[in-house]
């Protein structure tokens, strides 16, 4: 009885502002609060709460058995936090069905684990403590920024208690193996992989409304007929892939939600077929095989490997200098500094350096705040250069450089 | 083709443009370039270049045509000795710019200008437009394609005469060197040549967008063909000071945003003296220049070097850390090209055509001084930003050249119907 595991990644950074050269030693806030609260508005309407909504009223329909899964970022809980409470609530309501999974990740959005497992670590516990707080569960799958994946971690999350992870289903690494059945992560003893299809994901996410795309208009009922194909070739079909996809990505005139309204329906019309959480999916189907990822693997671009966030040399020297503070952000223990610090690793800052996107597409620039990579990268180490100055007064004794915080609003 | 600045007889940078992009484009087709002035023993392989000072202006009167520059022109005659704008073939002979001279022991009339711009340049421009019609009816050809308002009014003519299409490349606009609301004869001849032509070739889109905008030209007939460079062998060399350096090349006058540039100086020596900032060129802005930056106190770190010839130019390259273009409106900026040729990082305006093809350059909107002079303390301060942005150059120069150029001028003429294939 195949089953469908719909997982979305719900994820808003906090951008950093047009921080100049005359900045450094004058202006301590980075964010550019306005901006960021501007795209968060424009999102939660065109998006999150319309979809929220839609989601909601799904797992009503069908008592129970369309389920999901999220994984909120913690600066995204954060943002909504400060400027959209509202959205965050109707997270809850979604939690409360009980069909929703919620899914651990770095609470900065971070590519930690590749530079201090033990940063990472810490962004992890705060991450599941935050989903704690407002959902009341302790999340048992993980997922890396980006699905960024290795054996290695995959290994490091078994350590840390996780019974499953999230991860590309990358052709290379899977020769003519398809994606649909649970894996077992090369060098791991219990904790299962659940590999995106990303196919059929990115009929979704990408090509729904391209319309040179062969298969456009893309229907509930067309989509269902690929996803009932699986039958008797494999036991999942995991659809992974950005939440923004709903409404921002593909606009609400391209006819998404109706698409979304329909699919479980027709999912379900083979009598086969249900939907599972990624949690249910790894009680419920073993291991067939096992899935190797020597290298660093991720969703990212086409080249779905590490190149989206470290692929020239400003994203190198950034990378290298904002993890080399860690000792000293640590042995001060302040913790609005270690906030800072760590907001500044998450991964969008240097997705905004990468300068691939000049012969590969424009999919970075669609994202970035900013005219230039160079720019990112030029108010990135400026800022940096001003995080600098307040941790040698911090570590000198001087009292704390003032900071405006960003405003916060309550929930009407 | 008909072509006003030619090597070696040139002034700025149109000559070296028209001129390479004519070698190149022999390669696509057979190329036939009219100017005023050439020099016999300048032979280009595979092209037919005619200058009229080495064409007898008596021969053209038995070609029969009757020049009615008035329909372009609007001229009304009024009695006088002193009437440029006659049209008649017998007044040609009678110009101060027709001379006799000795070509191969035969005594012949012919055009003859010392200086291209100086003098009654619009007699010139006329003069040239009759003549030039006389020698393109001798010829055979499919594509009339003039360059800039000096040529127009011939390839007008040449239109009218022959029915052939007409191709206006266009490297620079009135509105470019004497800003938005600039009017004037050129800029009617600019209009008129531009409403008359079939298709028009602007340097950049940023030009195509000048086009559109102030001379109401359609986008339909605007396909841009950005300029390509000539290969050098760059060299580094050691600067005599410890400074980092900040290059400006270009003539000081309002359109390449001298000013703007003094601004950026003052601004980056505010945080960082250890900067020298050169200027090289010469122009009408040269004495104002000096008074203000002594006024505002830059003078040590602040050097005009006046007009310089190649080899200098090329010196002070291999030497700049920092290119800095700050034009106001640039049709392309050929000169941020070399400076990429030469290794040096640009932080150009994005008021010029090359940010167009130089995704290797740091831009700033050109009274957006703050950001420049953030740019530029930046570069000089961060060893990883100066050469990824000069390597991502170099990239980017992988795909400016001649050739590219030539072959987008023939697929424009293809696109816009100017011919079959």
């Amino acid at each position: 009885m195949p089953s469908v595991c719909f997982y979305f990644q719900v994820h808003q950074p906090f951008r950093i502002k047009r921080y100049s050269f005359f900045d450094i030693g004058n202006d301590h806030f980075y964010e550019d609060a306005d901006k960021n609260r501007a795209i968060l508005d424009k999102v939660s309407e065109n998006c999150y709460l319309k979809t929220n909504q839609k989601m909601l009223e799904l797992i009503h329909r069908h008592q129970g058995k369309f389920r999901i899964s999220y994984s909120l970022s913690g600066v995204f809980i954060e943002q909504c936090e400060n400027y959209r409470p509202d959205v965050l609530q109707s997270f809850i309501e979604l939690a409360k069905t009980g069909c929703v999974e919620f899914i651990s990740e770095t609470y900065y959005h971070s590519l930690s684990f590749l530079f201090s497992k033990k940063d990472f670590k810490r962004q992890v516990a705060e991450h599941a403590e935050k989903i704690k707080q407002y959902f009341g569960q302790t999340p048992r799958i993980f997922r890396n920024t980006e699905l960024i994946y290795n054996n290695e971690l995959a290994a490091f999350i078994e350590k840390m208690g996780y019974k499953g992870i999230l991860c590309e289903g990358v052709d290379r690494l899977l020769g003519n193996r398809t994606p649909n059945f649970v894996y077992q992560p090369a060098g791991t003893k219990k904790i299962k992989a659940l590999l995106k299809n990303y196919r059929l994901s990115d009929d979704i996410a990408f090509r729904f409304s391209d319309r040179n795309w062969s298969d456009f208009p893309l229907t509930a009922d067309k989509f269902a007929g690929w996803v009932h194909k699986v039958a008797g070739n494999g036991e999942i079909v995991n659809l992974f892939m950005d939440y923004e996809t709903f409404g921002e990505h593909q606009w609400e005139n391209t006819g998404i939600f109706e698409f979304l309204d329909h699919l479980p329906a027709e999912i379900m019309k083979h009598p086969d077929f249900d939907f599972k959480t990624p949690s249910e999916v790894i009680a419920a189907y073993p291991a067939r095989d096992v899935y190797d990822a020597h290298d660093f693997i991720s969703w990212a671009d086409i080249e779905r490997d590490l190149s989206a966030w470290k692929s020239n040399s400003m994203e190198e020297e950034a990378f290298s200098k904002i993890y080399a503070l860690e000792k000293r952000v640590n042995s001060l223990g302040n913790q609005d500094i270690t906030d800072v610090w760590s907001k500044l690793q998450t991964s969008d800052h240097f997705y905004y350096m990468c300068t691939k996107y000049w012969s590969d597409g424009d999919v970075h620039k669609y994202f970035s705040p900013y005219d230039s990579p160079y720019d990112a990268y030029i108010y990135y180490m400026n800022v940096l250069s001003d995080f600098e100055l307040t941790l040698k007064n911090a570590e000198s004794g001087k009292p704390a450089l003032k900071r405006r915080k960003a405003e916060t609003v309550t929930a009407d | 083709m008909l072509g006003w600045e030619f090597p070696p007889v040139i002034n700025g940078g149109l000559g070296v443009a028209c001129h390479d992009l004519c070698i190149a484009l022999t390669k696509y087709a057979d190329v036939t370039m009219i100017i005023p002035k050439s020099n016999p023993d300048f032979v280009v392989k595979n092209l037919e270049l005619l200058g009229l000072n080495n064409i007898d202006a008596s021969t053209l009167k038995n070609v029969s045509h009757q020049y009615d520059g008035k329909t372009f022109e609007d001229v009304h005659f009024i009695p006088s000795n002193i009437n440029p704008y006659y049209t008649e073939f017998a007044d040609i002979r009678s110009s101060k710019y027709i001379k006799n001279v000795k070509i191969k022991d035969e005594d012949v009339d012919v055009f003859d200008i010392d200086d291209l711009y100086g003098g009654d340049v619009i007699e010139k421009v006329m003069l040239f437009s009759k003549l030039a019609t006389r020698v393109a009816l001798t010829k055979e050809f499919d594509i009339i394609h003039a360059h800039d308002w000096m040529t127009m009014m011939a390839g007008m003519e040449i239109k009218r005469a022959t029915g052939k299409p007409l191709v206006v490349h266009i490297h620079s606009l009135e509105i470019d060197r004497g800003g938005v609301h600039s009017r004037g004869w050129v800029y009617e001849t600019e209009k008129k040549g531009m409403d008359y032509a079939d298709l028009l070739m602007p340097v950049s889109n940023f030009t195509g967008d000048i086009i559109h905008k102030y001379y109401g030209i359609s986008r339909n007939k605007i396909a841009t063909v950005h300029n390509g460079i000539r290969p050098v062998d760059a060299f580094r060399s050691h600067k005599p000071f410890d400074e980092s350096m900040v290059l400006f090349i270009g003539r000081l006058t309002r359109q390449k945003g001298p000013e703007f540039f003094v601004e950026i100086a003052s601004k980056v020596l505010d945080y960082n003296p250890d900067v020298r900032f050169v200027m090289a060129g010469t122009g009408e802005g040269f004495r104002t220049l000096i008074d203000r930056s002594s006024y505002k106190h830059i003078g040590t770190r602040f050097h005009l070097t006046g007009f310089l010839n190649l080899d200098k130019v090329r010196r002070l390259l291999s030497m700049a850390d920092v290119y800095c273009m700050p034009s106001v409106s640039e049709p392309f900026g050929l000169s941020a090209v070399e400076a990429v040729q030469f290794g040096v990082p640009c932080v150009i305006s994005k008021q010029s055509g090359v940010a167009e093809v130089l995704k290797g350059s740091l831009k700033f909107d050109f009274w957006d001084t703050n950001r420049a002079a953030d740019y530029i303390i930046n570069i000089i301060n961060n060893k990883v930003l100066k050469e990824k942005v000069t390597q991502d150059a170099y990239e980017d120069l992988k795909h400016i050249s001649w050739d590219y150029s030539a072959q987008t001028v023939i697929n424009n003429y293809v696109s816009h119907g100017i011919c079959l294939n």
